[in-house]
């Protein structure tokens, strides 16, 4: 039991994590019904950025520099990839320019710094603290934190202040939005910027955990539309519980079977929600309009 | 086909035959094999990606099945090629269904997320279960053996060669077939397709099951082509490069998927030269260089436009004599490409070169199959493929209600539609007709309320189930398929009299050019019918709109339905076009259909309907015959507002 416990809490850490990256695909979903299939190299070259940055100033200083390289990371992905696909409409367009990028930005991290995994020294204490008897890393509580936090502020920004609401309209009708004079189309690169950036942030929050390379971010980025689909693209409350529910899965599906199936039930359950409820655990299914 | 296609395809064949005798060389014969078998898996790919327009990242992973489908019957149980093949085929085909029945159910990006995952499981279930796969040693196969004879090299070349023109045949004879129609018709009007009776989920996954299926007999080919099978082969980099190649040699073109699947399997061979790349990307430079020079000095194109293209080819060149190692690089140069292709190339080589035959002879391009057949005024008609059996009322909608968040757009509506009469349903804009059609037809799903058509209950079913019942329907906002001619609009009508199986469409069977034959006639005489026989081949949205009406009419009747709805059809349409409309709408009673009208003139409404029922903000405020109606308080308030007493 005790055993158990301790897996549902790595799990929480790690489901936390992917639901952070889903968060960011949900951001530029509701925006322009696209998101990046190079979301996972999104987080890992924030990782790797900040890496380099964490060698000449403190962790907490380098934050803010990810966080500014996330965005405008974002924006480049936005400019390249789905602006011109947007403009044809084509849905083939834009999926297939992401991950011509996300290749890109893999090989090119690959030849910037190497093809092998590196650690991230930690930032807080590695020895883990003991509640009842459960051990809990100090990093993997600044993870909860951190990805509650981001989207606690995203939320935010959409209900209280006036882009947030610029945002929102373009969510709910694109066109209907842009007549009444929101620029849509800044509104999308923002989204791009601010899901990159969430993305980056989450390879700072993650790396200290894992190992850090240019490999790392494909197989999170993959866990993430698992979230994704089994929460609900348009689900804030989705993806937190996708997230946890994949993350504790992952945990006790590798301690009770073995460690080589961990991805395994991931898989199972996206195509068991999308065989019985399409638009994911919480989402909403929109009827569409003829 | 016409003569020169086949001669062409039979020269095509006997110079691919003639192949190894001219390249004796063990290492040539082996790379002509992998590009005979990517190509096989590239058809089903572009089924998928470019009949269908749906993006799989797994294809990877199902060639890999295949592999090892006939990589683990040999291994276990020492299975013969004969058996082995066959296997892979029906294996990857399952495969294929157990991915798209669930990820094809929503629109969207699903398929391209579902098949990403896939593909990753896939490679690591085939690493782990080392008890079936051998795990990360991989498998090594022979190649067969038939009679005692080991099949070498060349022979496994003719093999392949073989296996390459069958698929040919076969895609060629499904994608020409209604089947084929029905893919286009899907990728290009979802919801008129679903209405002619054509389930865009089903055909979906009709599409990405065959497309697996193939992706099965490539993989299974493939395995005993390099004697030894490992996990990584098929890994996400395989995935894209198929990609590449359907998207570079041509989408929607056989010849493209040849194209791509030999640019692909050369590519890794000029990127491990660095040399051969340096001039490549020398040569290109200077073309497009040359190129813009040209067309800026003619003002075919402005600085901003080529400026891109320009810089990104001398980057290249530049950035080939800069590195000394070129497979460090390989990924960014895939991932370049695919850039250039989506944003410069987008109908692929293949495209490119018909552009510019088009340009020169346009005589030589056939778009479209030309259909000269003429048709009369006695296959018109036809009975409906469910007899109608209720007596009184057709069709029965019991207290509808249809909620859109707040708003009721249709609040406990009745409507009976007495059998053979011609039914108006009218109202204000916003009172709810379109809506009714909408919930009549399946599109919606009503919140609560019931209805019943022909004795059946089809509350809730989807709508091509609907259409299949004899329900057909015509557009306010028309959905045509616009790239299709208008008889091949029509045809896709007709796509439920069109009862052979697939088997029957490869060979050509009897029963299949007979139905064919039957369609073909029938829709002739249905665009006579509707006065659109001169434009028969035309492609649809260039049709007039007031044509393009007519059009979609000729398509409803061509589901043979019991019941016609007509959603504004003389929207868009001169007063003597309106005239031969109603004369069309009684013909169409006098056949036994009976037809629900929406309409705004109220002239068309009074002189031909038999009943009328009147809506306004969800509610039913009066029915009865058009005189009734018209003289009804409430229906004179709900049109000209206020009281008509004061």
């Amino acid at each position: 039991m005790e055993i158990f416990a301790q897996l549902i809490l790595s799990g929480i850490a790690l489901g936390m994590i992917y639901g952070l990256i889903a968060f960011g695909y949900q951001l530029t979903f509701a925006t322009s019904g696209t998101l990046n299939f190079g979301q996972g190299e999104a987080l890992m070259l924030g990782a790797m950025v900040g890496l380099t940055l964490v060698g000449h100033m403190n962790y907490w200083l380098m934050i803010p520099l990810v966080l500014v390289f996330g965005a405008l990371q974002g924006v480049l992905v936005e400019r390249l990839g789905v602006l011109p696909a947007l403009k044809t409409k084509s849905e083939f367009g834009w999926i297939m320019t992401t991950i011509s990028l996300a290749i890109i930005f893999k090989n090119v991290a690959e030849n910037v710094w190497g093809h092998d995994d590196v650690t991230f020294p930690s930032p807080l204490p590695t020895a883990p603290l003991q509640f009842f008897g459960l051990r809990v890393l100090p990093m993997e509580i600044l993870v909860v934190a951190g990805a509650l936090a981001v989207m606690l502020a995203v939320e935010i920004f959409n209900r209280k202040s006036i882009y947030g609401k610029a945002v929102v309209a373009t969510s709910n009708d694109r066109d209907a939005a842009g007549l009444m004079g929101i620029n849509t189309g800044m509104v999308i690169t923002f989204s791009y910027a601010l899901s990159s950036m969430t993305a980056a942030f989450a390879g700072v929050l993650v790396a200290p955990l894992t190992l850090t390379g240019a490999t790392m971010g494909a197989v999170l980025g993959l866990k993430a539309f698992a979230v994704a689909i089994i929460g609900g693209l348009n689900s804030g409350m989705g993806v937190i519980v996708g997230g946890l529910i994949l993350g504790i899965a992952e945990t006790t599906t590798g301690y009770y079977i073995s460690t080589g199936y961990k991805d395994v039930p991931g898989l199972l359950l996206l195509l068991l929600v999308l065989a019985i409820k399409p638009a994911g655990m919480f989402g909403k299914s929109v009827i569409k309009k003829v | 086909m016409s003569a020169a296609k086949i001669i062409s395809a039979i020269l095509a064949i006997v110079l691919a035959a003639l192949l190894p005798t001219i390249w004796p060389n063990p290492y040539y014969i082996h790379l002509m094999v992998v590009i005979g078998i990517y190509a096989i898996l590239l058809l089903g790919l572009d089924i998928v990606v470019g009949y269908v327009g749906e993006v799989s990242l797994g294809h990877a992973a199902l060639f890999g099945i295949g592999a090892y489908t006939v990589g683990v019957l040999n291994w276990q149980f020492g299975a013969h090629f004969l058996l082995t093949i066959p296997a892979s085929i029906a294996v990857t085909a399952l495969f294929g269904a157990i991915l798209a029945l669930p990820a094809l159910r929503v629109n969207g990006p699903y398929l391209a997320m579902v098949t990403l995952a896939f593909g990753t499981i896939i490679q690591i279930l085939i690493n782990e279960m080392t008890f079936v796969t051998n795990g990360p040693l991989g498998l090594k196969i022979r190649k067969p053996v038939f009679f005692d004879y080991h099949v070498t090299g060349t022979d496994y070349y003719y093999i392949v060669l073989v296996a390459l023109v069958a698929t040919l045949f076969v895609v060629q004879r499904i994608l020409k077939s209604h089947l084929g129609r029905a893919f286009e018709a899907l990728h290009d009007s979802p919801i008129a397709s679903d209405c002619m009776g054509v389930s865009v989920y089903g055909y979906k996954v009709y599409a990405f099951v065959l497309s697996a299926a193939i992706a099965g007999l490539a993989g299974g080919l493939f395995t005993y082509s390099e004697e030894y099978i490992s996990p990584n082969t098929y890994n996400f980099e395989l995935t894209i490069l198929f990609l590449l190649a359907v998207i570079m040699g041509g989408r929607k073109t056989r010849s493209g998927s040849v194209l791509g699947a030999i640019i692909i399997v050369m590519l890794p061979n000029v990127l491990s030269d660095i040399e051969l790349f340096r001039k490549i990307a020398t040569g290109i430079a200077v073309v497009t260089v040359a190129y813009s020079v040209y067309a800026l000095a003619t003002r075919q194109r402005t600085l901003k436009q080529v400026a891109l293209p320009v810089l990104a080819t001398i980057a290249l060149a530049v950035s080939g004599y800069m590195m000394d190692n070129i497979t460090d690089h390989r990924l960014t140069i895939f991932g370049a490409m695919i850039l250039f292709v989506v944003y410069y190339l987008p109908n692929g080589l293949m495209g490119f070169l018909r552009s510019i035959v088009q340009k020169y002879r346009p005589q030589w391009i056939h778009r479209h199959e030309v259909i000269l057949e003429h048709g009369d005024k006695h296959h018109v008609w036809s009975v409906p493929d469910h007899p109608v059996t209720a007596r009184g009322h057709l069709l029965e909608a019991r207290n509808i209600t249809m909620q859109f968040g707040g708003l009721k757009a249709l609040n406990e509506v009745n409507l009976d539609i007495a059998k053979g009469s011609v039914h108006g349903l009218i109202g204000p804009n916003g009172s709810g007709k379109s809506t009714m059609m909408n919930v009549l037809t399946g599109i919606y799903k009503p919140a609560a309320g019931e209805i019943e058509f022909n004795r059946k209950h089809i509350t809730g079913a989807t709508p091509s189930s609907i259409a299949g019942e004899g329900i057909a329907r015509t557009f306010q906002n028309v959905q045509l398929f616009g790239e299709m001619t208008a008889i091949e609009n029509v045809l896709v009508g007709l796509h439920h009299t069109f009862k052979h199986s697939l088997i029957d469409v490869v060979f050509h069977t009897p029963r299949c050019k007979k139905e064919k034959n039957a369609a073909y006639l029938r829709a002739a005489s249905l665009l006579q019918f509707v006065g659109l026989a001169d434009l028969a081949n035309e492609e649809a949205r260039n049709l007039p709109y007031g044509k393009q009406r007519l059009l979609e009419i000729a398509r409803a009747l061509a589901l043979n339905p019991s019941l016609l709805l007509l959603d504004e059809p003389a929207a868009g349409l001169t007063a003597p076009d309106i005239k031969e409309l109603m004369a069309m709408i009684n013909k169409v009673r006098g056949h036994g259909i009976t037809v629900i009208l929406i309409e705004h003139h109220m002239d068309v409404v009074m002189s031909i309907c038999d009943k009328v029922t009147v809506l306004d903000f969800g509610q039913k405020i009066a029915e009865g015959t058009p005189a009734q109606v018209q003289s009804d308080e409430k229906v004179i308030e709900a049109y000209l507002g206020g009281s008509a007493a004061a």
